[in-house]
């Protein structure tokens, strides 16, 4: 079962979902933790089966689908992944069980583990095809999220985030074409397999045109400004279980895929591009810092502050070394369980009050004290706090970006002033001072179907900011491998000069099976 | 003067524009399926034409398909004018909208 | 021995999460006694580890597991305590255990007496890492724990507008600084291939002078977000909205002094670059007499504290940037025993006055709170330098470092600034405790602390008084790790004329503060009055104009400034933009649309406009080909 257990991973949710159709709705629900608990059962299975040491990719399944066109079902899950999937399974299974106050629960179950199989297939895909193919699939039980349970103006939002990532990853399926017509013009045989295009070595003028369509299609997802604009949207309109995944997994394909593609396979671009997009990076920062605090409805600070963590994400991967790229991983993670847990954090009260404008609430700290602790222990990991997760992704990914550049850096660094000016502002709007509205007076405390869901983020976000080891190291060990293949490829001098070299082999084993 | 292949082929080409202003300017339907008429038998001159200057019969022979098409085609479009003209009472071209876009 | 060292650090978090177990319920005792005797046991745990490093001279360090490791860098949650650290546990757990005592009866009738306790002992444990880390990550962890325990506690009565605002005030203004440490941190890092102090330190004296000069400055900008150094120090008098104890144990004793630890900490880096060191001397002797200043008219008690505090802190960082570390550590020591000390007192008279803090609205209070009127005398003297307390030995000690070391513009400001010190304090001392009674007309009825509270106050009472003794075995012993410079002056002659000069000059001050305000003409200032109405006063009382300097021309533009990103940039730019693209797209649509009119006759002569374009196209393009040499030749001849 261990050898095809990510085949397992991707279509069990989706097996599970065709067969919630026939389960009466009643019982749904439990039908819908059960099958979360079992994938997140597996997730974890697939934690403490994987070696460590190993730096390439593991559990890795080969099947063929269009041999001609060098297209196969090919998937494998390495450090730098791993976590992702299972963060993906943790929020499925916390966002089904603490789903409260929705209308057809049933389709929305059905809805979410499709959702699950999508995210987790392209958090495994090897091979660019299948990659594309749940890329874009992903939109779909999404679009349906905003658009079936939303808010107001959710077609328009739902629509808006359709279109513009499609429109993006449609010009990423034109580098990836080009990839592998160039991968056939220079071996003689197509493919679209990862592992075989890493081995290519391009010219910098084709890194620069792939990099930058790839860059379209990935930016987008993030959203890295000019981008963003359809987030906000998203996340205004969409549920909260929607905005819980959106935030916590979906915008994580992105930085995934810079990983995964555009590192390895454009080294020279990277470098190339490195200050452009860090510079880009630094705008997300700043600018949607001061865009978040001067929003008056509370899940458009979350969702504004997520834009702003997600460049020091950017940051940290275009860092181009070991700690940088650590960092982002890690930060990723973190940012999915504490934009999560905000996320869910503003369902509570929203579901309370049926409005998120901060000026309907004050003084939430003596009516509702669990409550006010929990979100404010998310809003001090938000800000950076150390000993908090967030902190030692952000520090990594800092720390990574200050050996390339110094006074960049120190822009970038602003994040955590401008992180706790919003935060900060917003806090106090709604849990300080008097409680100054009737209906606000005797408001219940998070009740424990919440607590179900809120108390383990906490436990995760304490419990990794002050043990990271058991993430960071398989990381490690992977963007070791990553960094190393970077150095090895790079054409450029500024490229060899800029990536560090490790002088570690890289464990190609796994590489060659794909042949 | 003998009558070349030159002569023919003007002569289809003056026949084409006819039926092609015909197809454009005309608003009675009936008159549109003479100038289609028209404009089929313009190709019809050529390929004669050109058949015989080259001695190929193919040409010839692709003129008959043209004419057999051109019969079939009028067949259908003179059922359906007649049809038309029965629900409508007319066949005026202008009052033929209902695949507006 | 570790145990010891990990029962020190750990107590303060056991306490604090037992009283956090009580957070949301209803006030009881027992989450205020036990986080106390927690806070104990961490003092005798400090107190044993002193005894050990004092005797043996031997440090403990040790290692208790990894924090971070990726790439080249590896973190652990390493701890020293060697003699800079132990003084620093000692201060530390000292003072917390008196405020914590003290506090069970300061907050008695507070309905948040748990979640306060947590708080505070939380306080005390994130203290404890700053000062027991041995690598600079660590003490960025401490940093900011006892940042975020300071907004807890700055922001304790969240009801309150102004306590919620100074909370949030002080946490974003120590984030400013906290930016320049996190840079300093990256700088040793990179230069340096780790974050542990020995290694780092280490390695120093092989880097260029300006990238060492980086480091300092970088680093001591994180100093002066903590310890509230100009610009960075609007958030200290402001954090006044706290609790008092919080003000004595956070905002006097220990958080504030961080800056100074980190200072005296790096002195191998700062040994290295006296240009930086000079500056920091200079702000500091600036901060001192600044901060004087505003103490000299202000008219609330806890903030005439704070801005001592401040000036105080200035006096550490002369002494440190002169390269005198081990003076700094002792004057910090000195100045947490009897500043806390006074704080509490002014917590009795404020609990007495019902939390009035005015002390024009005092007056005659010594009839009423014998105790703590001796109590806050004591501190008082020990604070203006009056042989034999604490201050003499400490405070004088920064003048003749500044006067041997020859910079004697900061001489003179440090000398004038002792002698506005003891005019404020006693400023307050006469207007509270002395002079005629203005409080009964005013309705109020004060009481005296409970005796408990003045107990717990009397160890740092004699402290204040004997900690001067203290300086002969201090001195051996910090000077393992700090430079072992003595400070004598050169003759006997002119050390007995300084230091004889600056006690009459002192003494003077007082004198001339009792005459001024113990008379009987003292009333309430209602604006009135000449000396009200200058532009000294206005200036003084204003705090110089800087926090409305901060108010109008960097808080209100950011506000405006999100708010025009958000509505004209976001919203009018960049979203509408990306909706530009898609409208265009619909525009296109709806435009085209026409086309099918449905109209047969329009649809043909649409085939033939069609059928035309492509047959032309195709003409041109043909064409083109063929006489593709002579276009090239025509255009070449065009000069393309």
């Amino acid at each position: 079962m261990l050898d095809h257990i990510l085949s397992i991973l991707v279509f069990f949710p989706a097996l599970a979902a065709l067969l919630g159709f026939v389960v009466h709705k009643d019982s749904m629900r439990s039908y819908g933790v059960a099958v979360a608990a079992i994938e997140f059962a597996l997730a974890l299975w697939l934690w403490f089966a994987f070696d460590n040491n190993v730096s390439g990719m593991q559990f890795m399944e080969t099947i063929a689908l269009i041999p001609t066109f060098g297209i196969n079902y090919i998937v494998g899950v390495d450090g730098i992944s791993l976590f992702i999937i299972i963060l993906a399974s943790f929020f499925t299974m916390i966002g089904i069980a603490s789903l409260t106050d929705t209308k057809d629960v049933k389709n929305m179950i059905i809805t979410l583990l499709f959702l699950q199989m999508t995210m987790v297939g392209v958090f495994v895909a090897l091979d660019a095809m299948v990659f594309y193919v749940f890329w874009e699939l992903s939109l779909v039980p999404m679009l349906y999220i905003i658009g079936a349970w939303g808010g107001p103006l959710r077609i328009y939002a739902s629509v808006k985030f359709f279109l513009y990532t499609f429109a993006g990853s449609l010009v990423m399926l034109v580098g990836m074409l080009f990839m592998a017509y160039f991968y056939y013009q220079a071996t003689g045989q197509w493919s679209f397999a990862i592992l075989d295009w890493y081995r290519l070595i391009l010219p910098e003028s084709f890194q620069l045109w792939l990099f930058v369509a790839f860059f379209i299609g990935f930016a987008i997802k993030v959203p890295m400004f000019p981008f963003h604009t359809w987030l906000p949207y998203a996340h205004g309109q969409a549920p909260t279980i929607g905005s819980v995944i959106l935030a916590a997994i979906l915008l994580k394909m992105g930085t995934y895929a810079f990983i995964r593609f555009s590192l390895p396979l454009f080294p020279d671009a990277s470098v190339f591009f490195m200050f452009p997009i860090a510079i880009l990076a630094i705008i997300m920062i700043i600018y949607t810092a001061m865009v978040a605090y001067a929003q008056k409805d509370i899940k458009q600070v979350v969702a504004y502050s997520s834009v702003s963590h997600m460049g020091v994400i950017i940051i940290g991967t275009f860092a181009l070394n070991v700690e940088g790229i650590s960092g982002s991983i890690f930060l990723m993670i973190a940012h999915g369980v504490v934009s999560g847990a905000l996320f869910l954090l503003v369902g509570v009260i929203y579901d309370r009050r049926h409005t998120k404008l901060m000026s309907e609430f004050g003084g939430l700290a003596s009516v509702m004290p669990r409550f006010a602790t929990i979100f404010g222990i998310m809003m001090m990991a938000s800000v950076g706090m150390p000993l908090t997760i967030n902190f030692v992704g952000e520090f990594l990914s800092l720390l990574g970006f200050y050996q390339q550049s110094h006074i960049l850096t120190l822009l970038a660094g602003i994040a955590i002033i401008v992180g706790a000016i919003y935060m900060l502002a917003a806090y106090k709007k709604m849990f300080f001072g008097e409680v100054t509205k009737e209906e606000n007076k005797n408001l219940p405390d998070v009740n424990k179907r919440e607590l179900i869901a809120l108390v383990p983020l906490v436990i995760i976000t304490i419990w990794l900011g002050i043990y990271p080891k058991p993430v960071l190291g398989p990381i490690n060990t992977s963007v070791e491998a990553v960094v190393q293949l970077m150095h090895e490829k790079a054409i450029t001098e500024e490229a060899k000069s800029r990536i560090p070299s490790l002088d570690i082999i890289i464990n190609k084993a796994s590489a060659k099976e794909v042949q | 003067m003998e009558i070349g292949l030159n002569h023919y082929l003007v002569l289809s080409t003056i026949l084409f524009a006819i039926g092609l202003v015909g197809v454009m300017r005309r608003k009675n339907l009936l008159m549109l399926f003479f100038a289609t008429e028209i404009l089929l038998n313009s190709v019809n001159i050529s390929f004669a034409a050109i058949s015989h200057y080259y001695g190929d019969l193919t040409g010839q022979m692709f003129a008959f398909f043209v004419i057999a098409i051109a019969a079939s085609e009028v067949a259908v479009g003179l059922g359906l004018l007649i049809v038309w003209h029965k629900k409508h009472n007319n066949i005026d071209l202008e009052q033929m909208s209902t695949m507006r876009g | 021995m570790e145990l010891f060292l990990y029962t020190a650090l750990f107590a303060p978090l056991v306490g604090s999460l037992f009283a956090a177990m009580f957070g949301a319920r209803p006030k009881t005792k027992i989450a205020g006694i036990v986080p106390s005797i927690m806070l104990g046991v961490s003092l005798i745990s400090s107190t044993i580890l002193l005894v050990l490093v004092l005797t043996t001279g031997h440090t403990v360090h040790v290692e208790m597991m990894t924090w971070m490791a990726t790439g080249d860098l590896y973190i652990p949650f390493g701890f020293v305590v060697d003699q800079v650290s132990v003084t620093m546990m000692m201060v530390v757990t000292l003072v917390s255990t008196v405020v914590h005592v003290y506090a069970i009866g300061y907050m008695d009738h507070d309905a948040g007496f748990n979640r306060f306790f947590a708080w505070l002992s939380a306080f005390v444990f994130s203290m404890m890492i700053l000062v027991m880390s041995d690598n600079f990550a660590g003490l960025f962890i401490g940093w900011e724990g006892v940042g975020l325990c300071s907004w807890g506690l700055i922001g304790f009565w969240y009801k309150k507008e102004s306590a919620t605002w100074a909370a949030n005030e002080a946490f974003i203004m120590n984030r400013i600084a906290d930016l320049g440490m996190l840079i300093g941190i990256f700088l040793v890092y990179w230069n340096t291939g780790t974050l542990q102090y020995d290694g780092a330190f280490a390695a120093m004296p092989g880097l260029d002078t300006a990238t060492l000069t980086w480091i300092g400055i970088f680093l001591f900008v994180g100093a002066m977000g903590k310890s509230a150094q100009f610009p960075l120090h609007t958030w200290l008098a402001d954090a006044m909205e706290g609790p008092t104890p919080v003000s004595a144990l956070i905002h006097a004793a220990t958080m504030v002094t961080a800056g100074v630890y980190l200072v005296v900490r790096s002195n191998e880096l700062y040994a290295l670059i006296p240009n930086v060191g000079l500056f920091i001397a200079s702000l500091g002797a600036f901060v001192a007499i600044f901060a004087a200043t505003m103490a000299l008219v202000n008219r609330d008690i806890k903030r005439v504290i704070a801005y001592s505090t401040l000036s105080q802190l200035g006096y550490m960082f002369a002494a440190a940037g002169l390269g005198a570390y081990w003076v700094a550590l002792f004057h910090l020591m000195a100045h947490a025993f009897f500043k806390a000390l006074l704080f509490l007192g002014g917590g009795n008279v404020m609990h007495a006055m019902n939390d009035e803090l005015d002390p024009f609205k005092m007056g005659g209070l010594g009839k009423t709170m014998k105790g703590t009127m001796i109590l806050m005398t004591l501190a008082s003297v020990a604070l203006a330098g009056i042989f034999p307390l604490a201050g003499f030995f400490s405070k004088d000690l920064i003048l003749e470092v500044a006067f041997i070391d020859h910079h004697f513009i900061i001489y003179t400001v440090l000398l004038l600034t002792a002698g506005l010190t003891a005019f404020y304090s006693f400023r307050i001392i006469a207007l509270i405790f002395h002079g005629e009674d203005r409080h009964t007309a005013l309705g109020f009825h004060p009481h005296e602390a409970y005796k408990f509270m003045l107990w717990a106050m009397a160890p740092l009472a004699v402290l204040a008084v004997i900690a001067g003794a203290l300086k002969g075995s201090y001195f051996e012993m910090v000077t393992y790790v700090l430079p072992a410079t003595e400070y004598h002056v050169h003759s006997a002659t002119t050390y007995w004329i300084m230091t004889i000069g600056t006690q009459l000059f002192v003494i003077g001050a007082i004198y001339f503060a009792y005459k001024k305000y113990m008379s009987k003409d003292i009333k309430v200032p209602d604006g009135t009055s000449k000396m009200e109405n200058s532009f000294a006063y206005k200036l003084l009382i204003n705090q110089y104009y800087i926090p409305y300097f901060y108010e109008e021309y960097l808080v209100k533009p950011y506000r405006e400034l999100s708010t025009l990103c958000w509505t004209h940039i976001d919203q009018k730019v960049v979203d509408a933009s990306v909706d530009g693209i898609a409208k265009a797209f619909y525009a296109t649509g709806e435009n085209t649309r026409a086309m099918q009119s449905g109209n047969l006759s329009t649809m043909l002569k649409w085939m033939v406009a069609g059928t035309v374009a492509l047959l032309s196209l195709a003409v041109v393009f043909g064409l083109a080909a063929k006489y593709s040499g002579e276009i090239k030749l025509f255009l070449s001849g065009l000069g393309v």
